[in-house]
Order: structure tokens, then sequence, then C-alpha cells
């Protein structure tokens, strides 16, 4: 018998069933907000025609894909295989993308802590970023929000948090 | 220190620190080009737990891991020829040594030994030649590493290998595997990191860009191990001790080897006594004496002891005695939480007559043997030698 023992890696399928969960929805409500909240639909117009980027996790998944087709913002799936990504913004770890998608780190706190690697222009990631805090936003209560957003926008009207909330939950369940 | 001087520094250490940071290692391996590591691990120092950690870290990651976990204290040149046979056969691409002292040792040989294809490792010497560079090593420090698990240095079959290929190309310290279960633990660790940062700050050729590791090495021993020690199961602080050791890895790996770490090796190699345990014993005489024969500038060490307002406020022709004075409070403090556990002499180690006068053999072939031979003398019974 060898004294060297070969090992499988083995398998993290509660946190791994979390984070595709929380992907698919999140990437649902991105093409939901897009419709509804004039300042998502104002960033993805800045960006270009058939703009594609993905969120995930290194080394394995799960990932989002999220893109513009003839002008309409769609989410994608999980894989972007066949498909041209212009931005690909990955967690390093299964384990770090259930903190950071958990809210016990923030976007910022994980960037800070070099869990996230950026594979693209840096301005069309930043334009991700705002995209995904206002969606946060609108997703979760603000106790959970302030965690996960770098600064939660106490500016925002009562008439554009209720009716946004409305709007987004209602498309992202239907997936309109 | 003249920064215009001509000098060197090296540090190919990359290091990835904090809560989960394990959990980076498929992808940081991936980014080496490995894709089929071996992990080295003395199972019994680090306990099982801290190997399951690491496995874990693994999850999902869809790779195949070689484990060999029966690193022993006794570990020799024999044990790297047989590993690196099996390496060879299964085409092992990537070493993580798990733990500090022998593991982080055999793995470096081993990478050595594997990376030159050399035909039998057992003809291995610190004059073998290592001009290319070695497959990628990973360092995962646990409680009770001694720093020199992030420099170029490897102790084996009581040989010195040194090269800076043998150094890590990645060292992970995760607080998960920080926390120690004595205190003692965690002041070997630091007072190893303190020993060794000290020397290399106080030395006369020092350069900045080791300045700059050996001040945040003395800083953060100096601001987190009496925390460590008093409670070995605050994450925060024995994190901050294991960043100090990997940081005064680095800052020795470029300096020149000192009679702290020349005493602590000894003693650990032939008595199994920890580094640091030996260093904290010693560290106030060998820096008295390196001051009094001007080979040494403790008053460097004000600074990062005692912080920049008090190190401001004393005129510099104080400094050296502050900081001296300063670092034996410390140590006092130290002995003071710890009581019995650190051993003040010799005789309170353990170490029996006819095992000094081994060490005292083994000192004397030493190019400073006189010197560190009288510092062992006065370590036996506890006593401060002064000279004339």
């Amino acid at each position: 018998m060898s004294i060297i023992k070969d090992v499988q890696s083995g398998k993290k399928p509660l946190k791994r069933a979390y984070v595709a969960i929380f992907l698919w929805f999140t990437g649902r409500a991105i093409q939901a907000a897009a419709k509804v909240d004039s300042e998502v639909k104002k960033e993805f117009e800045k960006l270009p025609e058939d703009f594609t980027f993905s969120l995930g996790c290194l080394p394995c998944g799960p990932w989002m894909v999220v893109g513009r087709e003839k002008g309409v913002v769609k989410y994608l799936g999980g894989d972007s295989r066949g498909r041209p990504v212009q931005v690909r913004l990955a967690i390093k770890s299964l384990d770090a993308g259930f903190l950071i998608l958990s809210f016990q780190e923030s976007t910022a706190l994980a960037t800070a802590r070099n869990r996230l690697i950026t594979d693209g222009e840096i301005p069309q990631a930043l334009a991700i970023i705002r995209i995904l805090d206002i969606v946060e936003v609108y997703l979760l209560p603000k106790l959970i929000a302030s965690l996960a957003v770098k600064r939660y926008p106490s500016w925002w009207s009562f008439g554009r948090k209720l009716g946004g909330r409305i709007g987004v939950y209602t498309r992202t369940l239907l997936g309109i | 220190m003249n920064s215009a001087a001509v000098f060197d520094f090296t540090c190919p250490v990359k290091t990835n620190s904090g809560n989960k940071a394990l959990e980076h290692l498929p992808v940081e391996l991936a980014g080496l080009n490995a894709v089929n590591p071996l992990i080295v691990a003395n199972a019994r120092a680090v306990g099982p737990k801290a190997v399951r950690t690491l496995m874990n870290a693994f999850g999902d990651s869809k790779m195949t891991l070689g484990l060999f976990e029966g690193v022993t204290e006794a570990a020799d040149l024999g044990v790297v020829d047989h590993l690196k046979n099996i390496c060879l056969e299964k085409k092992y691409d990537a070493f993580i040594a798990l733990g500090g002292g022998k593991a982080a040792d055999v793995a470096k040989v081993l990478n050595l030994a594997v990376s030159l294809k050399t035909p039998d490792a057992r003809q291995l010497s610190p004059k073998t030649p290592v001009r290319k560079r070695l497959l990628p090593l990973v360092v995962v420090p646990t409680a009770g590493a001694d720093g020199l698990e992030t420099s170029g240095f490897a102790h084996l079959n009581r040989m010195i290998f040194s090269s800076e290929f043998l150094a890590p190309g990645l060292a992970v310290l995760d607080s998960r595997l920080a926390r120690a279960r004595k205190g003692i633990l965690m002041a070997a660790t630091g007072l190893a990191a303190l020993g060794r940062a000290v020397e290399s700050h106080v030395s006369a050729d020092r350069n900045p860009f080791q300045k700059a590791y050996s001040f945040a090495a003395v800083r953060f021993v100096r601001e987190n191990l009496p925390a460590a020690v008093a409670d070995p199961g605050n994450k925060k602080a024995a994190l901050a001790v294991l960043n100090a050791a990997a940081m005064s890895g680095c800052a020795f790996s470029n300096a020149a080897s000192g009679r702290l770490h020349k005493l602590g090796q000894v003693f650990y190699e032939l008595l199994g006594i920890p580094q640091g345990v030996i260093m904290g014993m010693c560290l106030s005489r060998v820096l008295e004496d390196g001051f009094r024969e001007g080979s040494c500038d403790p008053a460097a060490l004000l600074q990062p002891l005692a912080g920049d307002d008090a190190f401001a406020r004393t005129p510099a022709g104080k400094r050296a005695e502050a900081a001296l004075a300063l670092l034996n409070r410390f140590l006092e403090e130290l002995r003071g939480a710890l009581g019995k556990d650190l051993p003040k002499s010799l005789s309170e180690a353990g170490v029996s007559g006819y095992r000094k006068e081994e060490i005292l053999d083994v000192l004397g072939k030493d190019e400073d043997g006189h010197y560190l031979r009288g510092v062992v003398e006065g370590m036996a019974g506890g006593k401060r030698e002064r000279k004339g």
C-alpha cells in the first residue's frame, strides 16, 4: 500500500444550491429591473449592444449570465458557452460566494479581501456593480441590503422603493 | 541605514491571509498551472482537524489530491527519496506543506528532488546546484509554525539547504488553522518570529525592504502575542502572530544567519525544543552583547516596539536602552502569563547535562562557536553571565 493516499475533493451541495438559486433569482431580477427602474435602464443603455456579463464562482460555478439582445436585457441562464462574454466577475471560491451572497461580507469588503476577480473592462464592471447594488436594494429588506451594498440609498423616494419592489418581484417571479 | 547602498532583496512569496483564505487554494493553484497537488503534513503535530479543514477547502473543485501525513520529526532524505519516486510515478505537479517545522522542510526538499528529477534524493546536499524554478510550493502554516516556512531554507539531516527557489510561491494563513490549544504554542511561534525579525531589523547590513518586513513582524508580535497567549483561541490575535512569523521568514531569508537563529535551530534539531522557547531565553542577552560589541543597533527596535509617539519622544541617544528595557519587560510579561510553561533556563526546559554537552559540541563547530557556547552556559542555570 502506498504511503500517499489519493483523495477526491468533496462536494458542498448545500452551499452550491444556495449560490445557484441566488444567482438564478438575481439574474431574473436584473432582467426585471432593467424594465422597471430608469437608472438600471440607463446603465444598460450605456453598455455596448450585445453586451454580456457573467457572475459566478471559480473553479466550477455556478454562474449567472446576463446580456443585451437587440436592446433588451435578458437573463441567459447559467452557462455562457457559445456566447462571447465581455465582463466576467468571478468569485474565487464557492465559500467566498456563499459569504458574499449570504450577506456575511459586503461586495466592497469581499473585493478588499481579494475574493473577486474582474476579467474585462473596469468601467463596464463598475456599471454592473452599480446595477447589482440597485437590484439588491429592491430585492432585500433595508437591514440586509445595508450589509450587501456599500451605501444604502436612503435618498430614494418611498414611491420608487415600493413601486420598484412590486414591479421587480412580479416580473422576476413571472420571468417577464 | 544607507538606502543608497547597493542591496539585494528577494521575496517570491505571495500571501493569502484571513478568514476562509484556504478556500482560494484551487484557484491559486490553477494560477500556478498546478492541478494535481500533494499535501505533505505531520498529522500528529497539526491534528486531524487541520488536515480535514485543508481537504474541505478543495470541496467542489473536482480535484484529486495526494495526501502524505506521515512526516515525523525524524524524517530524513530517505523518506524524501521514497516520496520522490511515488511523486514522479503519480505526476504530482505541486506541493502543499501543512504546518510548520519538519513538514515544510520535507516539502521543500521533496520539491527540489522531484523538480530536479534527482535519481537518488539521499545524495542531495546543500552543494546541489539549484539553477531553475522548482514546481509550485504552497505553505499553510498552523499554530506552532516557526516562521522558516516562508524562507528559502530547509533543514534536513542536519544539513541546511538554501536557495531562493526553495521558498514557497504562496503562503496561506487561515484563521481556522492559526488557533492553538495551548498558549505556549503561540508563544513559541511569536518568539521565533520576534527573534528572527529582531535580528534582521537590528543587523548592520539591513536594507529598506528587509526593514519593512521585520518592522511589521516585530510590531505584530508586540501588539498581538500577549492576547494570543492569554487566549489561544483568539482568532484575530493568533492570525496576526502567524502573519508575523511569515514576515519574519521573508526578512530572515535576506539576512545573514544570526546568533539567535543558530541557537534556536540547534536546540530544535537535537532536542526538539521549539526555537521560540530558546530564542525567548537568550534574546535579551544576545541583543545586549551585540549592542556592547557595536555589531547591532537596538535603537531601531524602539519604533516597532513602543509605537511612533514614544519613539519620537525618546532622545536618539537613549533609544537603544529604552528598546532593550521594553523588550525585557515584554518578555517578563509573557513569562508571567505562561508561568512554568515557558522555561527561563535550560534546566527548567528539561535539558540534562549530557545533552547540553552535545549542544555545546555542535555549537563549537560554528564560526561564532565560542560566543554561542557562552550563551548556552549562561542559559543553563538561568543566570545572566556578564563579561568583564
